[in-house]
């Protein structure tokens, strides 16, 4: 009779679905976020939900959550009362940065440096020194080390990040000062780059305890807050918390190292969508979250997302493991316009939710691409259930405006904003497509979010897609994956050693100890052994090249077979990767040892629809506008109606609560048992 | 079926996808050049350069400067090249200055729809090494262009698909490093016919003739864009001015001055270089007068960009062929830096690309009220290299940005590097892989220029040597700082010192390759730092605070350059606004009306000495110009 309910906090919405553990059935709702305290808009939706099932709140057994709370204080940029020690020597680490400047040539000359989280006069030198290997150089100076962290506290100092060169060889300098900082001043927070990521490269190092540290304070009192309100109603319940890597950890976990939780924000709906793929059938999948402001895309291969560790949150580096999503192109609010030379673009501005598209009657005033869809009929003329009605006749006046501008009609002019918006949606696809060494036409796409089947199967045609999957539900696909999370946290250790000269035993050991860290903690989010999963992960690269490529260490692997996997297959990863390799030519060195550790999760099984149907018939008929036929009666469903394996040619216009799949001619449509919609492109 | 025909007319949505998808077709093919290529120079210092060109040889694109296509058709005629064809060359006489030094191998494909030729898709990188008298291409000590490496014209080095073989094996058997080399030039290869198939797809989607027209209009709107938004802020007129090369590694050092004469008329700008001072014997040659300057143009027009509205604006706007409507060029007569005979060395030719962006620059501050950013240099290569066996030999190789220029928008960044993402190398890297130390990783106090924008700051790195090396530095601005604007001051020069145990520091020239260090020596490098613009005594008193409380600007530097009386309470840094006050006015009234350009203490010294001379009919381009005055 327990319910498991998953939270997902958007910046203007708050997605909440529920599962019956028992039943499998699972009901969904939507409330208003509460950005001031986003845990009053929490417990407004699970109240809201257990009101819809008529549940009381002694019958929840689980939360999960995803929030964007360490995303916002970033983006926000509060970071007042930040200081940074460093090394003696490397004051003005981060200033440097890296030297780049982003884009074109001659750039140099009108680029502005973006300004630095902590100003330079509260980044302190403390005298010690490591070497590479670990070894010490310069014994740490106590007294010194206080001096500064007094005078920064006395500046108005209350988060300070810690980064002193080569502690991720030996962080004994660090914890000393950590202990130091705590016992004199426990009420300033701090975060130390050993513990949060013991990654060679100083300055990325450096950004990441930053931000770890700057987002702190807001992590740690909002959840608290939440997991308070959450127990005086139903007691002492696993709260969990979504992070970037896509694993869940308890809530005090996250507070502790709440860097993991920033960008964590679309994380869920990859594994949400990995699920509903699945039980469709496909393991080799292409995602695109399609939301208001722009379009996270995503590959998935063998149902296994891809990781990264060089995310950037605006000019920031956060090198902590993460599902490589990559934001691109536009949304359905991104805005179609002139520019002064006669050109139609559409983006990157955006009207966003607020003011949102002119026929939401907010107070929007620029032709979006939502509107556009309502204008050519794609979009029914009432939003969410025929709730709200929509103002077709302003969108319509929008785009003739605009239209005029051309000398085109206003439909012509809005298709030609939906291609624009379509197309930009492929360069970006693409980019992470090249970059990655992959063709977009080897996988099926996933797509969702509010505006996801508004415009895939023309994305698709672009890219060489034939398959299109559109999970239940859609636009909050991000809760819903939420329940299909497992508890996981990464642990990295660098270790920069040469094939011809690495000691076997060394390189054991670390990764031994890594293991035993992460089996700990996970059993301490309360997952039993057996239920536990360890990846060990080596990064390698050929001895004088500047980036690594990650080898997967196959389980059943004895230590001894994982040394000799390790470097063996580093040619094959880097042959698939960039698509060349040195085997026998270039001595391989090592760089980093990761462990991924992962606790299992019960996952509830879905409810399967095996009903008889008759075949569904349209509802309805509306002119829909195509650039290559012009208007066409077409065809209007009902997603609840469709009965399994039903097949539906294009053109037609699947209407939902909350979304639509536009199926164009030359597609075909069917449901599954798990209520997918697959549309496939028509020999 | 009505819209079929409207759907391959050119119209505004065709126009739309047609530029975007060139736009994401070079973005797409820099991202496979990073994926595959296998030099560091390429892979991590991002020195490469994308294009996609008509069939005319024009380019399409327009995020950065590239190669261009014209030394094909130097030497194929059109019936001469076919599907399948891949042309290949470095030789930096047949380029215009597209490929200025022997380092930079150049791969384009021709793109075919059928057998119609509609483009070109072209990439060049930065190669570890082509041969020559040193590793890495790049000596010094070069006096003419067979001591860089090899040279090679325009061939195909695929013909109809077929890989030349013979040709191949010349090229790579000519290089140190051939295997990098060989999978360099896939990974070139691959990415510009990755390039080419996008723009196959869009002939087949929109038909030749509307993507020809496309082009056309790209080209088009770009030359409008800055018909409208940039040429009217410059001034019509004539404006002169010059600036140096320090020295050219062979001769004594002096200087080679590249000298222009900017006349500018409501339509274009016409740049003439009569006057440039003849070729040096050295490596600092750039050969581009060849194609109507073609390349060099596309290569200046860039800094326009700095008048535009905002840098957000700037960032947005192209430079591809149709830049070439509003700029000319006159080349002086063969001989000179710009114009050498063919056979002078080039491979430092990146202190002349500085340069010649930076006498454009001044004219363009001259023109505009002073409107222009000041002046950086931001290439420099220095290193340590060690051992003696192939075993224990090491090169610690880095390439240091400086700091950039104030501008009116903002101040100047710190340590820039002109390569678009070229990276430095981090010191827990550095550390790990050679036998140095990092003893000081920072920024050099009171480097930027001052100014009411003051300039970016440069480097002062300290490394020590843990074992006996050798010091490499090739560096230009050594002695010259970059140079100020609008009353803004120069930054501070280039500067490489080796520190012995006892603390004792000598200084050695910016182009060296033969000083010896020992084992716990340490070798210290300050770069350039950035000009300044603008007058100095207007600059906020809270900012100059600011610079002074984060250590950037010295207490002296404060009252000396920016009139700024300081206190100090504690830690905590303030201005006596009254005392300021009047030693700003005090300054103000002794120092005169404010020059529009200064070049720093080195150059004003030379003068003094008489060691900056004119050709005829040339005079002091600096001379008579004041700085607009800053409200």
């Amino acid at each position: 009779m327990g319910l498991r309910i998953a939270i997902d906090t958007g910046g203007t919405f708050t997605d909440v679905v529920a599962i019956d553990e028992e039943t499998g059935e699972i009901a969904a709702v939507k409330t208003p976020s509460t950005p001031a305290d986003p845990s009053i808009g929490l417990v407004e939706g699970v109240q809201k939900i257990l009101d819809t099932l008529d549940r009381g709140a002694e019958d929840v057994r689980m939360l999960l959550h995803g929030s964007t709370v360490a995303t916002n204080a970033v983006l926000e940029h509060k970071f007042d009362g930040l200081g940074l020690l460093v090394t003696r020597g490397t004051r003005h680490m981060i200033e440097i940065a890296r030297q780049s400047v982003p884009d074109g040539y001659g750039n140099s000359f009108f680029w502005v440096k973006p300004p630095r989280l902590v100003p330079l006069h509260l980044v302190r030198e403390v005298p010690g020194r490591m070497r590479f290997d670990g070894s010490e150089l310069e014994p740490i100076d106590e007294k010194a080390t206080l001096k500064a962290v007094k005078e920064l506290v006395e500046d108005g100092v209350r988060c300070i990040g810690v980064c002193l060169l080569h502690s991720y060889a030996n962080g004994d300098h660090e914890q000393r000062i950590g202990e130091l900082i705590r016992k004199t001043y426990p009420d300033v927070f701090v975060s130390l780059s050993s513990v949060v990521l013991p990654e060679y490269r100083e300055y990325e190092r450096a950004m990441t305890t930053l931000i770890d540290v700057l987002v702190k304070p807001y992590c740690k009192t909002y959840l608290q807050n939440a997991a308070d309100k959450i127990r005086a109603k139903s007691g002492d319940i696993p709260f969990l918390i979504m992070q970037s890597n896509g694993g869940v950890v308890k809530h005090s976990t996250a507070g502790e190292r709440p860097v993991t939780m920033l960008l964590s924000g679309p994380a869920a709906g990859i594994l949400g969508s990995i699920h509903m793929a699945q039980l469709a059938g496909y393991k080799d999948i292409l995602t695109i979250d399609v939301g208001g402001t722009s379009t996270d895309v995503a590959i998935i291969e063998n149902y296994k997302p891809m990781y990264t560790s060089a995310s950037m949150v605006e000019s920031y580096p956060v090198k902590t493991p993460m599902l490589d999503i990559v934001t691109v192109g536009s949304g359905g609010g991104s805005i179609a316009w002139t520019d002064p030379y006669g050109s139609l673009k559409v983006g990157p501005r955006s009207a966003g939710a607020d003011p949102g598209p002119i026929c939401y009657r907010k107070g929007g005033t620029k032709p979006t691409v939502t509107d556009a869809a309502i204008v050519l009929g794609r979009l029914p003329a009432a939003l969410i259930g025929g709730e709200i009605k929509l103002d077709l006749d302003a969108a319509r006046r929008a785009y003739d405006e605009l239209g005029r501008q051309f000398g085109m009609p206003a439909e012509e002019i809005a298709a030609g904003a939906l291609e624009i918006a379509a197309v930009n949606q492929v360069f970006g696809i693409r980019q992470v497509t090249t970059s990655r060494g992959r063709e977009p036409g080897q996988y099926a796409m996933v797509a969702f979010g509010g505006a996801g089947g508004l415009f895939a199967a023309e994305v698709a045609d672009f890219l060489g897609i034939k398959t299109i999957i559109s999970p239940p539900n859609p636009g909050n696909l991000c809760a819903f994956g939420l329940h299909v999370s497992d508890v996981r946290r990464d642990y990295i250790r660098t270790l920069v050693r040469q094939q011809s000269s690495a000691n076997a035993a060394e390189i054991i050991e670390a990764w031994a100890d890594l293991t035993k860290l992460g089996v700990d903690d996970i059993r301490a989010e309360g997952i039993p052994r057996e239920k536990i999963m360890i990846q060990k992960v080596a990064d390698l690269r050929y001895f004088g090249e500047g980036h690594e490529v990650q080898v997967d260490i196959p389980p059943e692997l004895s230590d001894a077979e994982a040394i000799d996997y390790m470097w063996k297959n580093l040619h094959r990863v880097h042959d698939q990767t960039f698509g060349f390799h040195y085997e026998g030519e270039q001595d391989v060195e090592l760089v980093n040892l990761r462990v991924q550790a992962v606790g299992t999760q019960h996952r509830p099984s879905l409810k399967q629809d095996i009903a008889i149907r008759q075949p569904a018939v349209p509802f309805a008929k509306r002119k829909v506008y195509w650039r290559n036929s012009g208007w066409v009666n077409c065809p209007l469903y009902r997603r609840t109606e469709l009965a399994i394996g039903q097949n539906i040619e294009g053109p037609a216009v699947i209407e939902e609560y909350g979304s639509t799949v536009v199926v164009p001619a030359s597609w075909t449509l069917r449901s599954d048992s798990y209520g997918n919609l697959i549309l496939e492109k028509s020999a | 079926m009505l819209n079929k025909v409207s759907r391959t007319k050119l119209g505004p949505i065709e126009l739309e996808v047609i530029h975007g998808t060139i736009r994401a077709a070079e973005l797409e093919i820099e991202a496979a050049v990073e994926r595959t290529a296998r030099s560091p120079m390429i892979r991590d210092q991002h020195d490469y350069r994308v294009a996609l060109f008509d069939a005319k040889g024009r380019k399409l694109t327009g995020r950065s400067y590239s190669a261009i296509v014209e030394p094909v058709f130097t030497y194929f005629e059109e019936g001469d090249i076919h599907p399948g064809d891949v042309f290949f060359w470095n030789d930096p006489y047949n380029s215009c200055g597209g490929i200025g030094h022997v380092p930079d191998l150049c791969t384009t494909v021709p793109i075919f729809f059928g057998d119609r030729l509609i483009g070109f898709s072209q990439v060049f990188g930065h190669h570890d090494d082509i041969g020559g008298a040193v590793p890495g291409s790049l000596p010094v000590h070069a006096t003419d262009s067979w001591m860089e490496g090899a040279l090679i014209p325009p061939i195909k080095l695929y013909e109809g698909g077929k890989l030349n073989k013979a040709a191949f094996k010349i090229i790579t058997r000519n290089s140190r490093l051939s295997e990098h080399l060989a999978g360099d030039l896939d990974a070139e290869i691959g990415a510009a016919r990755l390039g080419s198939r996008r723009i196959v797809a869009l002939a087949e989607r929109y038909g030749i003739e509307t993507l020809e027209e496309a082009f056309d209009q790209i080209l088009k709107n770009t030359a409008e864009i800055f018909r409208r938004e940039i040429l009217p802020k410059i001034k019509d007129g004539v404006y002169h001015f010059e600036d140096y090369i320090e020295a050219d590694g062979v001769d004594e050092p002096r200087l080679h001055a590249l000298r222009l004469t900017m006349t500018k008329t409501p339509e274009k700008i016409v740049l003439d270089f009569n006057g440039t001072d003849p070729e040096a014997k050295g490596p600092i040659n750039w050969a581009l007068d060849e194609m109507e300057g073609r390349y060099f143009r596309k290569w200046l027009a860039p800094a326009l960009r700095s008048l535009a509205g905002s840098p957000e604006r700037a960032a947005e706007i192209d430079s591809n062929e149709g830049v070439l409507d509003i700029i000319d060029v006159i080349f002086p007569a063969k001989g000179t830096l710009i114009t050498p005979n063919f056979g002078k060395p080039t491979g430092m030719r990146f202190f002349l690309m500085l340069r010649s962006l930076g006498v454009f620059t001044a004219c363009l501050s001259k023109a505009t009220g002073g409107k222009m950013p000041a002046d950086h240099e931001t290439i420099r290569i220095w290193g340590l290299t060690g051992g003696s066996t192939q075993n224990d030999f090491y090169l610690f190789r880095e390439v240091l940005g400086g700091g950039s220029p104030g501008r009116p928008w903002a101040d100047g960044s710190d340590v820039v590097h002109i390569v678009p993402n070229s990276k430095n190398l981090p010191a827990e890297f550095s550390e790990t892989r050679y036998p140095i130390l990092v003893e000081q990783l920072a920024l050099k106090e009171d480097s930027g220029g001052a100014g009411f924008r003051r300039g970016g700051f440069g480097y002062d790195k300290i490394i020590r040597a843990l074992g006996d090396c050798r010091l490499i530095s090739n560096a230009d601005r050594s002695m010259l700082g970059c140079y100020g604007v609008n009353g803004g001051r120069a930054g501070l020069n280039y500067q490489v010192s080796v520190i012995d145990k006892k603390g004792k520091e000598t200084v050695h020239p910016g182009m060296s390759d033969t000083v010896k260090v020992k084992a716990g020596t340490s070798v210290r490098v300050v770069t350039t730092g950035g000009g300044g613009w603008g007058d100095p005594l207007k600059r906020e008193i809270d900012k100059v605070v600011y610079d002074v409380q984060c250590g950037l600007v010295s207490r002296k530097a404060a009252r000396d350059f920016y009139g700024v009386v300081l206190k100090k309470a504690g830690r905590k840094w303030t201005a006596d606004v009254t005392a300021t006050k009047a030693l700003r006015r005090e300054m103000s009234k002794a120092r005169g009306r404010l020059g529009m350009f200064d070049r720093g203490p080195y150059f004003e010294k030379l003068k003094k000495k008489g060691a900056v001379t004119y050709p005829d009919k040339w005079k002091d381009p600096d001379a008579g110009w004041v700085a607009t005055a800053i409200d």
